[in-house]
């Protein structure tokens, strides 16, 4: 296991041998990494094979196009030092050779960071040759993807971020989130799904209330609004379309740029409900300031039928806690919520079992990652503006919070990789059916993309989409549950032991 | 095994050139080779059919072995003999009327002169009848899948719209007139996707998606449609933007290109989102850059300028 060469430098307290020559020069570095310390390790090889899968069948990826199995990672064997950068040199170019050795140095240092002998030093060290690597070589996808990781995982072991990036402009970060919509997609499935579910919920309505729990700007209502308006309920004549009015949440005490924010959303919502035809009104509630949403604070009209919009951790806003989405939608039977519909990011790449602390959750957001990053390679390779945009504004700071995310949870184990979904029903919530209409119409809007791109029908009230065989986003629809008979307690929950304890999401 | 020796053309107007083969089978020599279900190849068909006590009792397999057919497979058989219970004719589409009744008259002949017309007739009523539930059947899904499609694309355009009208806000604030002027013109092509037909109506069925560079190069062609200010809530000149982008993205794309991926409905709208992409980056640099992009304003042709090239791709795509 460890390399006896003449110079060397061991450091055995974490089972890792370093060839490191007289003048500390990485020239020649080949980890000799333990690999049956890892408990992941055969998560790990399941990632490796579907990333080499991947790479064979388009041939580009940036990972080894050999046939699987030929790729040891093998936890039982005793390794010696070698054994993968030998074979990695038998086939592939430099830039195989490089994927593969970039994730083995990711999944590395996220086991130095967290293991169970933590060792910052040895994570520092890996991080070190990360980054000396990916200076390095030329710019490949894979590199960019390893490169926001190795940031994360140094901002991880920094403890807090020392350069504090400027917060983007938000006009180029609405540019960026709508170049990713036409990138993948991602958001607009989770919108049309979603709307449709709404629609086909209030069909014979004439009030529809939204409350939305992250607006941002809007987006998803353009097109249910255009769905209201020309929605046929089978009556005839037709009934006129419904009076949408939808309230927004608002973070508490946000800066005046928010509210205005908040304002023009709204504001442009009725512009274009106005040229639609669609009555329409809009209006706005706070979140506490420890980011509860309390019910009293959303105002109820006799007559309407409600629906709540909850959009989990979209693309271009930063991440909620989850506490505050739980407290949202856990208020929906008390306001008698007649549809709940989330949508939400899903891990489920793997075989399961990867909640299984830090390095689990990392390998978990990791595959994610790389799934996304395959599939926006497919049709928009790096090298172009518009992708370089995405990275940099969207992808780069989502993969940092994710990379914490994953750290703060990391003694939650498979909880940790469980969606909302999980805990909508054990508190009680029912499933909707989503109609064929539903699943044909995002069968059809994939059709327009690349068609590494699935949709499954995962329950019958959830569906989900999936690159390869790499789940992304899931968008679920719920009924919510009687109000449970008034209690001494201002807003009846059910009781907080049910609840996973999710830190953040 | 279908090799062709001597082209036999059956009919001079017929469209689809048959080969006979040394099998003694007929095929026509498009892309896909397709047997073609003679007079006489029918007969045996039927002859080996009633052998085995009817259409019902009848197997593919034991259809092949007892008409010992050399060429002739299992899928062959399949079909046809699935065409033959519900009493739809083969090949219709090719056959002029005279072979359809000819055929028809066949089946009848074979049916009485086997002595189980009855039992024959009455099956094919009820084959009739089943056949014609399923057509409903099928056509009712149909018509469900392009009302679907219809929607959705009311839906993606009224999304396009308002991102539209955010970005034009968005990039009001920030730069000049002209650069959101550009701004715009990247965008309605992006917003805008192919015509309905390119849509998938059958579920996923496997895109023809070369990876050419010439499609990203060709992105920056968007650029060149010229001043005209799209309304970001109607439909300028009362067509719908999508054909309208197709068409022209389609000429913009190329020479040979554009047709041939209209002829086969299979232009990709994620093509035109790869393309736009760099519309896009280019109207959204700042002044210096977009002022080489509004060079490339002038450069190319218009397409609207060329108006036989842009009907003919709208054409093509109407299918």
């Amino acid at each position: 296991m460890e390399v006896a060469m003449d110079g060397m430098m061991e450091m055995d307290k974490f089972g890792c041998g370093f060839a490191i020559d007289g003048e500390l020069g990485w020239s020649s570095w080949s980890p000799g990494i333990d690999w049956e310390y890892f408990p992941a390790a055969d998560d790990f090889h399941g990632l490796i094979e579907s990333m080499i899968s991947d790479g064979a069948d388009r041939g580009g990826y940036g990972l080894p196009e050999f046939c699987d199995g030929s790729v040891t990672v093998s936890a039982s064997s005793t390794n010696t030092p070698n054994t993968p950068t030998e074979e990695l040199a038998t086939v592939g170019t430099v830039d195989d050779e490089m994927g593969l050795r970039l994730v083995h140095l990711l999944i590395a240092a996220a086991e130095a960071l967290t293991g169970v002998q933590k060792c910052p030093e040895l994570a520092h060290v890996i991080l070190a040759r990360l980054k000396e690597l990916l200076a390095r070589g030329g710019e490949s996808s894979m590199e960019r993807l390893a490169a926001y990781f190795t940031d994360a995982l140094q901002g991880l072991l920094d403890g807090g971020r020392q350069q504090e990036d400027p917060p983007p402009n938000p006009g180029e970060l609405l540019k960026a989130f709508h170049l990713l919509q036409g990138m993948s997609p991602c958001v607009k499935f989770g919108y049309l799904t979603a709307n449709q579910a709404i629609v086909e919920a209030v069909t014979d309505q004439r009030r529809v209330h939204i409350v939305d729990y992250d607006i941002a700007e809007g987006a998803q209502w353009a097109s249910l609004m255009q769905a209201l308006v020309t929605r046929k309920d089978g009556q005839s004549p037709p009934l006129p379309p419904p009076h949408l009015r939808i309230t927004a949440v608002t973070r508490c005490g946000a800066g005046r740029r928010s509210v205005a924010t908040i304002h023009d959303t709204g504001r442009r919502l009725a512009a274009f409900a106005a040229s639609v035809g669609l009555s329409f009104s809009f209006g706005q509630c706070r979140l506490d300031s420890d980011e509860q949403f309390r019910p009293a604070a959303v105002k109820l009209f006799k007559g309407e039928a409600l629906v709540l919009n909850c959009v989990i951790n979209p693309p271009h806003l930063p991440r909620r806690s989850a506490v505050s989405v739980r407290s949202f939608l856990a208020s929906a039977p008390s306001l008698g919520a007649r549809l709940v519909t989330v949508v939400e990011e899903e891990r489920g790449g793997g075989k399961g079992d990867e909640g299984r602390g830090f390095v689990g959750l990392f390998m978990a957001e990791l595959q994610r990652y790389s799934a996304i990053w395959d599939s926006l390679e497919a049709r928009f390779p790096m090298q172009g503006r518009a992708r370089g945009v995405v990275d940099r504004l969207i992808m780069g700071p989502r993969i940092t919070e994710a990379v914490e995310t994953a750290y703060r949870r990391r003694e939650e184990g498979s909880v940790a990789l469980e969606g909302w979904g999980k805990w909508l029903e054990a508190v009680g919530f029912g499933r909707v059916v989503l109609s064929f209409f539903n699943l044909c119409q995002a069968k059809l809007l994939l059709g327009l993309f690349d068609d590494g791109y699935r949709v499954e029908e995962e329950a019958p009230n959830k569906l989900v989409l999936c690159w390869k065989n790499c789940s992304l986003l899931s968008v679920s629809v719920w009924s919510a549950p009687p109000p449970s008979p008034p209690s001494p307690s201002p807003s009846p929950s059910p009781s907080e032991a049910s609840f996973p304890k999710h830190s953040s999401i | 095994m279908f090799s062709s020796k001597k082209p036999t053309t059956m009919n001079s107007h017929e469209r689809p050139l048959c080969v006979q083969g040394d099998s003694g089978l007929v095929l026509t020599t498009d892309p896909k080779p397709r047997l073609r279900w003679t007079v006489e190849l029918h007969d045996r068909f039927v002859d080996a059919v009633t052998q085995l006590g009817g259409p019902d009792k009848a197997t593919p397999k034991t259809i092949m072995r007892v008409m010992g057919v050399k060429g002739l497979t299992l899928y062959h058989l399949k079909s046809h003999l699935q065409k033959f219970r519900l009493g739809k004719q083969p090949h219709k589409e090719f056959n002029d009327h005279s072979k359809d009744a000819a055929a028809l008259d066949m089946q009848r002949n074979a049916s009485s002169s086997s002595g189980i017309m009855g039992r024959t007739m009455n099956d094919r009523n009820t084959h009739i009848t089943e056949a014609f539930r399923m057509q409903m059947e099928v056509q009712r899904r149909l018509h469900e899948q392009l009302e679907v499609q219809k929607s959705l694309q009311m839906k993606i355009e009224a999304q396009g719209k308002y991102m539209q009208s955010i970005l034009e806000k968005a990039c009001q604030s920030l730069a000049a007139g002209d650069a959101a002027e550009s701004y715009r013109l990247g965008f309605n092509n992006h917003l805008s996707f192919p015509s309905l037909q390119d849509l998938h109506l059958l579920g996923p069925t496997q895109l023809d998606m070369p990876h050419d560079d010439t499609f990203y190069a060709a992105g920056e062609a968007n650029v060149c449609l010229g001043k005209k200010r799209p309304n970001p809530y109607g439909n300028p000149s009362g067509k719908s933007p999508m054909m309208w982008a197709d068409a022209t993205t389609a000429a913009c794309m190329g020479t040979q290109e554009a047709p041939s991926k209209s002829d086969q409905l299979q232009i990709s709208p994620a093509v035109n989102g790869g393309l736009d992409m760099e519309s896009i980056m280019d109207a959204y640099e700042p002044k210096p850059i977009l002022d080489k992009g509004s060079a490339k304003l002038h450069e190319r042709p218009s397409p609207l300028s060329t108006p036989e090239r842009l009907m003919q791709t709208r054409n093509l795509s109407y299918g």
